[in-house]
Order: structure tokens, then C-alpha cells, then sequence
């Protein structure tokens, strides 16, 4: 069978499970008794060892199995793990990812588990005398439902007992294919484990209630279908969820399509084609008089915009989707690091654009990590500094008009400024003048490119790792940070995003023969350009306004045109995070909705735009990139 | 209102143990038989809600006994009584209609387990 096309399918579904099977583990690590997780992390790593099963994967579903089988004996014999467990189960999850990426990537030889499932094996035996045979595959062959049904190790006369399964089983429809046959069974010549084939339609819950009352009875499965043809493994990983129910387990039922999002891009450029064509379509038919043409025009506009809608909206997913990868990470940072936290998540409903969500993870994972290496203090140092032992580090996500905001907050030492200024000065981005240091400043000096290896600076209070990367991919992706810390009590970095990358509102502004354009969401308003509006100071062109004195930038000179007479001229202001300036531009020539063409190797003077569009004339116009100009 | 038993083993003694763990219980035990013969005169004669049956019994066996009990009454519910050893017994005992079994020596913890089991 040839199971290539499902690599794909697998890895996304397996990474799923993954995320499920260290989330749970981390709550079991809290309350090794919490059967619910126990049942989750069963669930994850089940579904993902009969996926493996179908795809070939043997290393993975040798693992998969070996977890499998410690968390079943906790749950048939309903106690929870021992405090040792989920240790050794997420040191096993990590390998279980390593190995079913490697598996995919056609490596899957080079991988040897033996070792992991052996102390899992050890541990599931010693530690709480699991048979043996717990969890082994006894598919037998035929129709029907496939059962697999475990006796307690206390079960005297267990061929008997056996019999009085099947004779329960046999209350709920035809029973075929035992293994071991009746007679092997009768005999007592089974571990503790048989199986059996089951026509019925009882549910799997019905179905394991009714064969616990043949008495001592440890554990009964019941598996819809074995896999034993194509289409059975076609269908298997979309299945997977609900390919084994485990007595009481419930898989929560949902409805969704999986869909390459390379086909949702593809989509995505189409529609941007098509919003840029109705642009030039309501531009020719302008001059034309028949009244009819431009209902019909009127008509294909709306549904194209309401189109744009639906697809956009199929492209949002709720951040939990990156984000709930971060419990895990959190808690290895901090016990690597020896810190004590409890770690929050807020908002994981939230939803962003997918391919800005991908992008904005790796930045997330850095910022979590520098706020426990250097935010965060130890617990003694916590206690001496009169807190509570346990540091606290947030993670949230909130909608803001068009923007989606992310934040990571932590009650740590926050920043020395004093340090920081000194430094800042040292690296001549920060006047010698100034005695104090604005956050702005601040987050300017820590995002210098090498801060972080700068070792004299790490280690006095700078969060400085990988800062500087960190600010390059929010702007990259049109998005804003800001950071607020205060000494001793902790530092909160603000992530402010564009909901969607594709298709942004633009405020599209003309100096000389070009167009260019400006994301609205970093638009605060415009103005027209008056001498009352204008002063100078220390040689330099302010703008006042309402008291407010702002840097005034001029567009000509930005993308070096002549400078002209400013008579007549428009400000926007710019707004990003706290910072503010107006732009002079020769004249605003309104708003419209662009769709953004990514320029690649943007350098030089070229770096304040961060994209291309098409205009409704067909004319191109560069993107400005505010946060840049700022 | 409480069960009634119907308790059939060759020995006494089995059958005094047995009555006293299910009347403590709070089963009401109506009869007693030394016969896999008797235990079906009785049966027809009370009708029970349930046999405990020894497999081995002098005139008529505990199987065979509980294969005319079940021809009687198919929803007859007979706990089988049998020692370590009799499994081939047991089975053959649960293929001719017995519901379930317990092993000698009795623990009152195991019969009553079964016994409820048995009377679903």
C-alpha cells in the first residue's frame, strides 16, 4: 500500500496529538490523579500509534505503545501515575516527536527506541506490576467490531472467566475470530489478554459495561474497524480520533476540513488579483452613462467583497493553535534554569491570520524565555526581595480594533535603567546628555543586533536574547512591540499585530509622480500643512500639535525627491505603539483596501517599505512601513 | 424484598458456610439440596432466584443439574461452586447455562461479588 500521500496528513495530525500529549502530561505532572488528562494523554498517544501502525512507522508506534501501556494500567486500574511518571513521559514525547518527524523525512531506520520503551516498559512493570500484555495488538481478523478484553491479574479460573466473556459478548451480537481460539482460552492458555471479533451495534461504552459484568475484568477495548485495507487507511487518519474508543473515552466531536494552506494562498492571491481587477472595473465604468452596467457592477463588487471576507476569515485560526505548544516549553526553561513560575494563558481563542501566527511563534518562544532566564529571579531571590516564591508569567492575546494583541508579561527584576542608560551612551545610540532612559529607549537598546552576546550585559539584568530578532520579525510582519518594565516588579513586551497580512486598508499619499501607501493601522489622523502647525527647533522641523511637539519626516526627502515649498502640503501622523510623528507628503489621495505583495531583499533606503501593491489603476505603489520611519 | 437462595452442595458443612455468608447478607435461603436430582425437584418446586451449585455431587452432577435447570427456567441463574483445578468444569458448566462461579475456598467478599453480578 502506498501510504506517501498520508505523510503529510500524518505529521499535521501527530503534531496535534504531540501538543495534547504534553499538555496533559504537564497538568499530570501537577496532579499525577487527574484521570482526565491521563485519559487525554491515552487518547493522543493512541491515536498516534495506530496512525503510525497504518503508515509503517514502527519506531513510532513501538513508543507510542510503550506510553500507551503505562497510562493504560494507570487508568484501567483507576490510580493515578506515580510522581515519577510524567517525567519519563515527556522525555518519551520528545523522542516520539523526533522520531515520527524523522519517520516522515524517510529516516525512520535510523531511529532506535529500544532503549526509551524498555525503561518505560521496566517502570509500567515494577512500578505498578502492569501485565505484560496490557496494551498488546491482538487484532483478529473478520467483520465486526474488534474487542480486546484484559482479566485482572486476580482472577481465578481465568479460561472460565474468559467464557463468560464471550458468553456476555455474545448477549450483544455475533462473536467470531477469538484469539486465542475457545479452546486455547477455555484452557487457560492466554497471558491475561484475548480478543475477539464482535457484529453488533453497541456502543463501545455499551459494550465495555456489559462485559465488566462478567466479573474481574481489567480492561476492555473496542476498535470500530482493524485496518486492514487501503481504503480503511485512507480513511484511518482522518478517523484517528475516533479509530479506538477506550471504555469510557470520549473524543470531542468536530467538523473540520483540512486544507494544504498553500491552496488557501493560492486562493488568497486570486482574490487580490480580483480586488485589484474590481478596482479598475468601478474606474472604467465611471465615465459610462448606462445605469444598468453600474448596478451590475454595484452587485459584483459587494459579492467580490464579500468573498474577500469568507476567505480571510477561513484563513484565521485561533492562536491556541502555536500557543499551546508553550506550557512545555515554559516548563523546561524553568526547571533547566531553576525557577519557580506558574505560567498563564489568556485568550487562546483569539484568532490570527494562519501565516501570521507560524511567524510569530519562534518570537513568542524567545520573548517566554527571556523573561524567564533573566525576568524571573530565583526563588530565594524572590523571597529575600518579599515576594511570593512562585514568579507569575502571562501570555495573552486580545483583539484591538484591527490589531491582534499579544503580550507577555512576567512579575520579575524588570530592568536596570541605570545599566541600560550607561550602556546605550557606551553604544552612542543614546545622547550622553540624557539622564534617563524611556522605555522606548530601552526596548532600542536591547534590540541592537548582538546585544544578547554581549555578556556584560546579560548578566547584570538585560533580557537581551535574541531581542534584536525578535523586533526585525514583528516589523517584518507589519506589526509593532512596545515595552513597559519597572525595576523590581516585573516587565511586560506588547506585540501589536495586523490581524491578516494579505489585504490591509491604506491611506495612499502622493509626493511628486508617486503613489504611496500607508497602512492605515498606524494612521492616527491627517491635517493640512500650516505655517500656525509647523516650528523650528535646534534647526529641526516640529510639528505642534494639541501641545504635542512631534518630529515632522518629509516624504520627498525620505525617498529622495526634491524638496519643494511646503505650502499646501498634508501631515499624516504616524502612530506606533507610543511613538508619534507627522509625514509630510504633497497630497492624500484617500484610502483603499491594497493587497500586499511581499518585495524581497528589501536594503538600504529601501528598508521603510515592506511590500508592493497594485493600485485600482493598475499603477504599483510601495508600501511604508511606519514602524521603520518611527 | 430480599433474594431467595436455593443452595446445593453434597456437604454440610459447605452449605452451612454458604447460607450463613448469604443470610448475613440478608438473602433469604429457601432451600437446601445434597443432589444435582434434588436441586431440580427443588428448583421447580421454589423457584429461586438463585442456585449456588457445586460441580461435583453424588446421583445427578452439578452440570448436568444446572443443564435441566436451565431447560426449566432459561432464565435460571446459577452460580457455580467449584475448586482450583476444575476449570474444564467451569466451562462446561457456562456452556450449559451457568452465569457465573466462584472458587473455593469461599471468601464472603468474592461470593457476594459474584452473587450480585449474577443477579445483575
Amino acid at each position: 500500500m502506498d501510504t506517501s500521500k498520508y505523510a503529510e496528513l500524518f505529521l499535521t495530525e501527530s503534531r496535534d496529538n504531540l501538543v495534547a500529549t504534553n499538555e496533559a502530561l504537564l497538568r499530570l505532572e501537577r496532579d499525577p490523579h487527574d484521570g482526565e488528562a491521563i485519559d487525554a494523554a491515552f487518547r493522543a498517544v493512541h491515536t498516534i500509534k495506530g496512525m503510525a501502525g497504518v503508515m509503517g512507522y514502527t519506531a513510532v508506534a513501538d513508543l507510542a505503545h510503550d506510553m500507551e501501556a503505562l497510562l493504560a494500567g494507570a487508568r484501567d486500574e483507576q490510580r493515578g501515575l506515580r510522581n515519577d511518571d510524567p517525567p519519563l513521559l515527556l522525555e518519551a514525547t520528545d523522542a516520539l516527536e523526533a522520531a515520527i518527524e524523522a519517520s516522515v523525512a524517510g529516516r525512520g531506520g535510523d531511529i532506535d527506541v529500544s532503549a526509551l520503551c524498555g525503561r518505560l516498559r521496566g517502570w509500567a512493570t515494577a512500578t505498578h506490576a502492569v501485565p505484560s500484555t496490557v496494551g498488546e495488538f491482538l487484532l483478529p481478523q473478520g467483520d465486526g467490531l474488534a474487542v480486546t478484553v484484559t482479566l485482572g491479574r486476580d482472577a481465578p479460573l481465568r479460561g472460565a472467566r474468559a467464557m463468560l466473556v464471550l458468553e456476555r459478548a455474545r448477549t450483544l451480537g455475533e462473536v467470531t475470530a477469538v484469539v486465542p481460539d475457545e479452546d486455547a482460552l477455555a484452557a487457560e492458555r492466554f497471558e491475561s489478554t484475548f480478543a475477539f471479533r464482535l457484529r453488533s451495534n453497541a456502543t463501545p461504552e455499551l459494550i465495555g459495561d456489559t462485559l465488566r459484568e462478567a466479573g474481574f475484568v481489567e480492561s476492555v477495548r473496542v476498535a470500530r474497524e482493524g485496518l486492514t485495507s487501503a481504503a480503511d487507511a485512507a480513511a484511518a487518519a482522518e478517523r484517528a480520533d475516533s479509530a479506538w474508543a477506550a471504555g469510557t473515552l470520549k473524543a470531542p466531536l468536530q467538523r473540520y476540513v483540512r486544507i494544504d494552506l498553500r491552496r488557501l494562498d493560492g486562493l488568497m492571491n486570486l482574490m487580490g488579483e480580483l480586488v485589484i481587477a474590481r478596482g479598475r472595473l468601478e474606474q472604467a465604468v465611471v465615465t459610462q452613462p448606462d445605469a444598468a452596467l453600474h448596478d451590475v457592477v454595484g452587485v459584483v463588487s459587494r459579492l467580490i467583497g464579500d468573498m474577500q471576507t469568507g476567505i480571510l476569515s477561513s484563513r484565521m485560526v485561533p492562536v491556541w493553535q502555536v500557543f499551546d505548544r508553550f506550557p512545555r516549553v515554559v516548563r523546561d526553561a524553568a526547571r533547566s534554569l531553576g525557577k519557580e513560575l506558574d505560567f498563564t494563558i489568556e485568550g487562546r481563542e483569539i484568532e490570527l491570520d494562519r501565516a501570521l501566527l507560524d511567524q510569530i511563534g519562534d518570537p513568542l518562544v524567545h520573548l517566554l524565555r527571556n523573561a524567564i532566564d533573566h525576568g524571573i529571579e530565583e526563588p530565594h531571590q524572590r523571597e529575600s526581595a518579599g515576594k511570593a516564591r512562585t514568579g507569575k508569567l502571562i501570555l495573552s492575546a486580545a483583539r484591538d480594533r484591527s490589531s491582534v494583541v499579544i503580550r507577555v508579561t512576567d512579575d520579575g527584576k524588570g530592568i536596570d535603567r541605570t545599566r541600560m542608560l550607561a550602556r546605550g551612551q557606551a553604544e552612542g545610540i543614546i545622547d550622553p546628555a540624557r539622564a534617563e532612559l524611556s522605555d522606548e529607549d530601552l526596548l532600542k537598546i536591547i534590540a541592537m543586533p548582538g546585544f544578547s552576546t554581549a555578556e556584560r550585559v546579560t548578566t547584570l539584568s538585560g533580557r537581551g536574547v535574541g531581542v534584536d530578532a525578535v523586533v526585525s520579525r514583528v516589523r517584518s510582519i507589519g506589526g509593532s512591540l512596545e515595552l513597559k518594565t519597572t525595576l523590581g516588579k516585573g516587565t511586560s513586551i506588547t506585540i501589536r499585530l495586523p490581524v491578516t497580512l494579505a489585504i490591509i486598508q491604506a491611506l495612499l499619499a502622493r509626493v511628486g509622480d508617486e503613489t504611496y501607501a500607508l497602512p492605515l493601522t498606524h494612521v492616527r489622523e491627517t491635517l493640512q500643512l500650516t505655517p500656525s502647525v509647523v516650528r523650528r527647533v535646534r534647526g529641526n522641523d516640529v510639528l505642534v500639535l494639541r501641545e504635542e511637539v512631534l518630529p515632522l519626516l518629509s516624504l520627498r526627502r525620505i525617498v529622495e525627491l526634491p524638496v519643494r515649498d511646503q505650502e499646501g502640503s498634508q501631515v499624516v501622523v504616524l502612530e506606533v505603539a507610543d511613538r508619534r510623528a507627522g509625514l509630510v507628503v504633497d497630497q492624500l489621495r484617500g484610502q483603499q483596501e491594497i493587497v500586499v505583495k511581499p518585495i524581497d531583499g528589501a536594503r538600504g533606503a529601501a528598508s521603510c517599505f515592506s511590500g508592493a501593491t497594485i493600485l485600482g489603476d493598475g499603477v504599483p505603489a510601495l508600501i511604508l512601513e511606519a514602524t521603520s520611519l518611527l | 424484598m430480599s433474594h431467595s437462595v436455593l443452595i446445593c452442595d453434597d456437604a454440610i458443612f459447605m452449605r452451612t458456610m454458604l447460607g450463613d455468608i448469604l443470610q448475613q447478607a440478608g438473602f433469604d435461603v429457601v432451600g437446601e439440596a445434597e443432589t444435582g436430582s434434588q436441586a431440580v425437584e427443588k428448583y421447580r418446586e421454589l423457584r429461586p432466584d438463585l442456585v449456588t451449585m457445586d460441580i461435583v455431587m453424588p446421583d445427578m452432577g452439578g452440570i448436568d443439574a444446572v443443564r435441566e435447570i436451565t431447560k426449566l427456567d432459561p432464565m435460571a441463574k446459577v452460580l457455580m461452586c467449584s475448586a482450583m483445578g476444575q476449570q474444564a468444569l467451569v466451562v462446561e458448566a457456562i456452556q450449559a447455562g451457568a452465569k457465573d462461579f466462584v472458587v473455593k475456598p469461599f471468601q464472603p467478599s468474592r461470593v457476594l461479588e459474584a452473587v450480585q453480578r449474577v443477579l445483575g
